[in-house]
């Protein structure tokens, strides 16, 4: 039963009249009542804790405090009102307040404090006074590594904070590499495990090689893994190479040799990588388990994301891993998911009968997890120089990137999910890519119009003004990656595509202004998880060296933060649940220590954020360490 | 790798869409030719077998009677592979299909992964569309990375194109790829490598001329030349470079498992395919006898065959 039917039920009158399954249903709702009573008291009792290398769901609040004094006289559960210092609903029919009320893990009200205790009764939880109150931060594009990756020691150039709230500090020197993984190595117990590493960038030390012989002073025995920052790449150590046998006889592209003719170590992409055997299989497998999407949880709770959207990052035709989902994700875990299965690679029966399995599993959603969504794939990222350009193609002249549906294909794929209903979300970072996309749902929309399909181009990054304007004729949704200004500004500027179209790179302002439903992302784990940080690009539009990247493409601060929340829910057909601080929606907010509408823009990426709430119960974020 | 065990070759077959590649990777599970094929597919609703032929079925694995199997590439091709490798015994290659915009020479490189062997990479070009493909403003590229990266480029629907098509077709490929160019239909051999082992290299069959893509049925002649020859021992690294260069015109696969004089304890392989030529060491030497087989388009003379052999010495 769903929380809608629930409401209704509950405000008929319990007469004799009131047919047998009716009664079934109250009594399921008093039962269930209960349990939330239970959990939300209990929440105060437990502590969340960063969970052990075995353990089950942290956020499960075990106690049985409160069992004991049941709700008298109320079906439901209690209401909570929480005083904040300030509240920003994102909702114009629900202008302000100086409290919420929550109860049955929805919002009840937005007012002044007595006015709601008044009213609704219940009790006063002060300990957000002092915060201010968001609706949830929702991440439209990530995935499941976000979590797992941290299984991995971190490596990289860049100071980092891991889930359990580690700081991991820069390691600029090949030495400090070297250290971090000595630290690691010492701290593994079985000689036949491999350490697994991650982050390395080797584009900040150029003229330098970073290769075996460094991460052979590391170990001579155990076989060592590190990924590059892209995860297209990696660098192995000598041990490694003898146990997969990888050597001079090695003829596979993406292993360069030394003047000696051995391997240096480094293996550029797949399947170079995938000669590291047993060792780069466990690395892109542990990505995958149960730690990983415990650890995402973590990730998002300590940045105020309530929801997030995994964009093709779990195989959803594998039960197990559906179960995976909807085991972990309960009503204690602190983040919603809507699921996107990665169809272009994952449909080996064909689209129509993947589209089916898909309507199936659609109905299995549950309140924290949201199935029913497809991810495609266009083209590959500028960056990397595999995203399709129009003319004049990559500043840098080097080849236009890949395609990896073919145009003339992108209409057939996505038939068979748009006409099941389903909502399909499609990468496509370079403008030819929008081009080719435009055209394929141009075809699908003029044979089966489907009025609402919030169908939406991800990344969307180079796109013009007029594939705004055709996009918002065709009604779709675009989310742009606001953090590569941040993250690649100057790489744009320099290398990809110049200064003139690094400027126009991630149009939100023309976006809004042509009237797209905008969201902005992250597409972590590829830059961290943090819409406050992807607002503050989005807003402020700077690059590391501090060149402003088109500041006509800028957007305030109220827009980025409806692109993070209401925007986001938008695209993920959940604006009906989540997004706002609306009474009925789910009691999702973000809860910040300082005010994102009041701090001077450029700092907004600076805010420190306190936690979450997620259906009512809070999550503190993480206590943070620096190690 | 297990000491002596043989690695399974792969060869890939790429083309963009309408080229081909389904018909003839369903003609190739149907008539595969005494070889026990494993065909990597992205999806198996394109794959068209005839129920008597099918022995089972899971969820990633369709087994045939006919000794053969079809894998689908799940999002991860290690893992794919691996499950495959898990057939290796009972299979003697496998061929990969790659989708219509993907560059059949990277995905080759997948190839070099433990337990086996890279063997050409094949691209099929359908006449009648190629030449607008190629100035295609999305795709013309992608098109012509395709051809200009292959080893061997086969053209298609040779028996509904005309003769203008085809002229016109090879005279543009002439210009954008180094690749040895053939038409349609092929024998199993030539498009996918020899079945080689080494023992039975008297008794290797005749490649047999097939009919794919145009359904007209399998035509039985013994046209392409194939001629095979046991060396005697370890033999020279610079006789290897020799033959390499001398190779006469008209051989468009060869394949030697052989020991050379400074690495006589190792597995030397010698692999042509189409234009191009490999030399690689793929693991310690086992029991087996030095030997060396070669295809060559009908016609080709004898004589010249068995001398370009003899230079391996």
């Amino acid at each position: 039963m769903n929380s809608a039917e629930w409401s209704s039920a509950a405000q008929r009158p319990p007469t004799s009249e009131v047919p047998h399954r009716l009664l079934e249903e109250l009594l399921l709702i008093w039962t269930t009542s209960l349990l939330r009573y239970h959990r939300q008291y209990a929440a105060d009792e437990a502590c969340v804790t960063d969970p052990g290398p075995n353990s089950t769901n942290p956020y499960r609040r075990t106690s049985i405090l409160g069992m004991s004094h049941p709700p008298v006289g109320d079906q439901a559960s209690p209401t909570t009102v929480f005083p904040a210092r300030a509240i920003h609903t994102l909702d114009s029919t629900v202008p302000s307040g100086s409290a919420i009320a929550v109860k049955d893990g929805r919002f009840l009200a937005v007012g002044e404090v007595d006015e709601l205790v008044d009213v609704y009764g219940g009790t006063v939880d002060h300990s957000l006074a002092d915060k201010v109150l968001l609706p949830g931060f929702v991440e439209a594009h990530s995935h499941k590594d976000t979590g797992g990756i941290w299984q991995f020691t971190y490596v990289g150039f860049e100071a980092r904070r891991g889930p359990n709230g580690r700081l991991w500090r820069g390691c600029t020197t090949f030495d400090a590499v070297v250290d971090r993984l000595r630290e690691a190595d010492r701290l593994l117990d079985d000689p036949d495990e491999p350490l697994l590493a991650w982050g390395l960038d080797p584009i900040f030390w150029p003229g330098e090689r970073f290769d075996r012989r460094q991460l052979d002073t590391v170990s001579t025995t155990r076989r060592i893994f590190v990924a590059h920052s892209n995860m297209h790449l990696a660098t192995v150590n000598s041990a490694l190479m003898e146990q997969e046998g990888i050597d001079p006889d090695t003829l596979a592209e993406g292993v360069p040799k030394d003047d000696s003719g051995w391997p240096t170590g480094e293996l550029q992409e797949f399947p170079a990588m995938a000669l590291a055997g047993q060792t780069f299989r466990s690395f892109f497998g542990r990505t995958q388990s149960d730690e990983s999407v415990l650890m995402f949880g973590q990730a998002a709770r300590n940045v105020g994301v309530t929801t997030v959207a995994d964009l093709g990052t779990s195989n959803l035709l594998d039960e197990a891993v559906v179960r995976q989902w909807i085991d972990i994700a309960d009503e204690t875990f602190p983040m919603r998911a809507a699921m996107f299965h990665g169809a272009l690679m994952s449909a080996p029966d064909g689209d129509e009968a993947c589209a089916s399995a898909m309507v199936d599993l659609k109905r299995r959603s549950t309140d924290r997890v949201r199935f029913g969504n497809v991810k495609l794939l266009m083209d590959g990222s500028i960056q990397g120089g595999t995203a399709r350009l129009r003319w004049p193609g990559y500043l840098h002249g080097g080849p236009n990137g890949i395609w990896l549906i073919a145009p003339d294909q992108a209409a057939e794929r996505i038939g068979p999910y748009h006409r099941a209903g389903l909502l399909v979300h499609t990468h496509a970072n370079g403008d030819q890519a929008v081009d080719a996309l435009l055209d394929a749902f141009d075809q699908v929309q003029t044979a089966n119009p489907l009025p609402d399909h919030r169908h939406t181009i991800q990344h969307c990054q180079m796109t013009t003004p007029g594939q705004y304007r055709r996009m918002k004729a065709l009604g779709m949704c675009a989310n742009v990656f606001s953090n590569h200004t941040w993250f690649w500004g100057d790489q744009h500027r320099a290398i990809t595509v110049g200064p003139d179209r690094a400027a126009r790179m991630n149009a939100a302002r023309t976006a809004l202004d042509i009237g797209v439903p905008l969201s902005m992302h992250s597409d972590s784990p590829v830059t961290p998880l943090g819409p406050l940080h992807v607002a503050w690009a989005a807003v402020n539009r700077q690059t590391p060296k501090g060149e402003i990247m088109g500041e006509h493409e800028r957007v305030t601060v109220a827009e980025a933060m409806h692109a993070v929340t209401m925007g986001a829910a938008w695209q993920l057909r959940m604006d009906d649940v989540i997004g706002s601080i609306t009474p009925q929606k789910f009691a999702d907010c973000a809860v910040l220590d300082a005010d994102p509408f009041e701090v001077d823009p450029a700092e907004l990426r600076d805010i420190p954020v306190w936690g979450t709430m997620s259906g009512g119960v809070l999550h503190e974020g993480s206590p943070q360490t620096d190690a | 790798m297990t000491p002596g065990s043989v690695r399974l070759p792969l060869t890939v077959i790429g083309g963009y869409l309408g080229a081909g590649k389904t018909t003839l990777l369903n003609h190739l599970l149907a008539n595969p030719d005494g070889q026990r094929i494993a065909v990597l597919v992205n999806d198996f609703g394109e794959i068209d077998i005839d129920g008597r032929l099918l022995d089972s079925a899971t969820d990633d694995v369709l087994r045939l009677a006919n000794g053969c199997i079809c894998c689908s590439v799940a999002d991860n091709f290690a893992e794919t592979l691996e499950t495959v490798r898990g057939f290796a015994e009972r299979i003697d290659r496998v061929v990969v299909e790659v989708s219509g915009v993907g560059q059949p020479h990277k995905v080759a490189q997948w190839g070099h992964s433990p337990g086996f062997s890279p063997d050409g990479v094949v691209v099929l070009v359908d006449p009648f569309s190629i030449l607008s493909r190629a100035i295609d403003p999305y795709v013309g590229d992608t098109v012509v990375a395709q051809v200009a990266c292959a080893d061997l480029v086969v053209i298609s629907r040779t028996d509904v194109a005309g003769a203008d098509e085809l002229e016109a077709t090879e005279a543009w490929l002439d210009g954008v790829t180094g690749a040895t160019v053939l038409r349609a239909p092929l024998p199993t051999a030539v498009l996918l490598g020899p079945a080689f082992r080494p023992l039975d290299v008297d008794h290797f069959p005749p490649a047999r001329r097939v009919d794919h893509g145009s359904g007209s049925g399998e035509l039985q002649h013994a046209d392409h030349v194939t001629i095979s020859r046991r060396l005697d021992g370890p033999i020279s690294r610079p006789s290897i470079e020799t033959w390499t260069q001398s190779r006469p015109g008209g051989v468009v696969r060869a394949k030697g498992l052989v020991r050379v004089n400074d690495r006589p304890n190792d597995r030397t392989v010698l692999q042509i395919c189409g234009s191009s030529t490999m030399v690689s060491v793929d693991g310690p030497w086992d029991d087996g006898e030095d030997a060396v087989v070669a295809i060559a388009l009908p016609g080709t003379p004898r004589a010249a065959l068995v001398k370009w052999l003899n230079l391996l010495r």
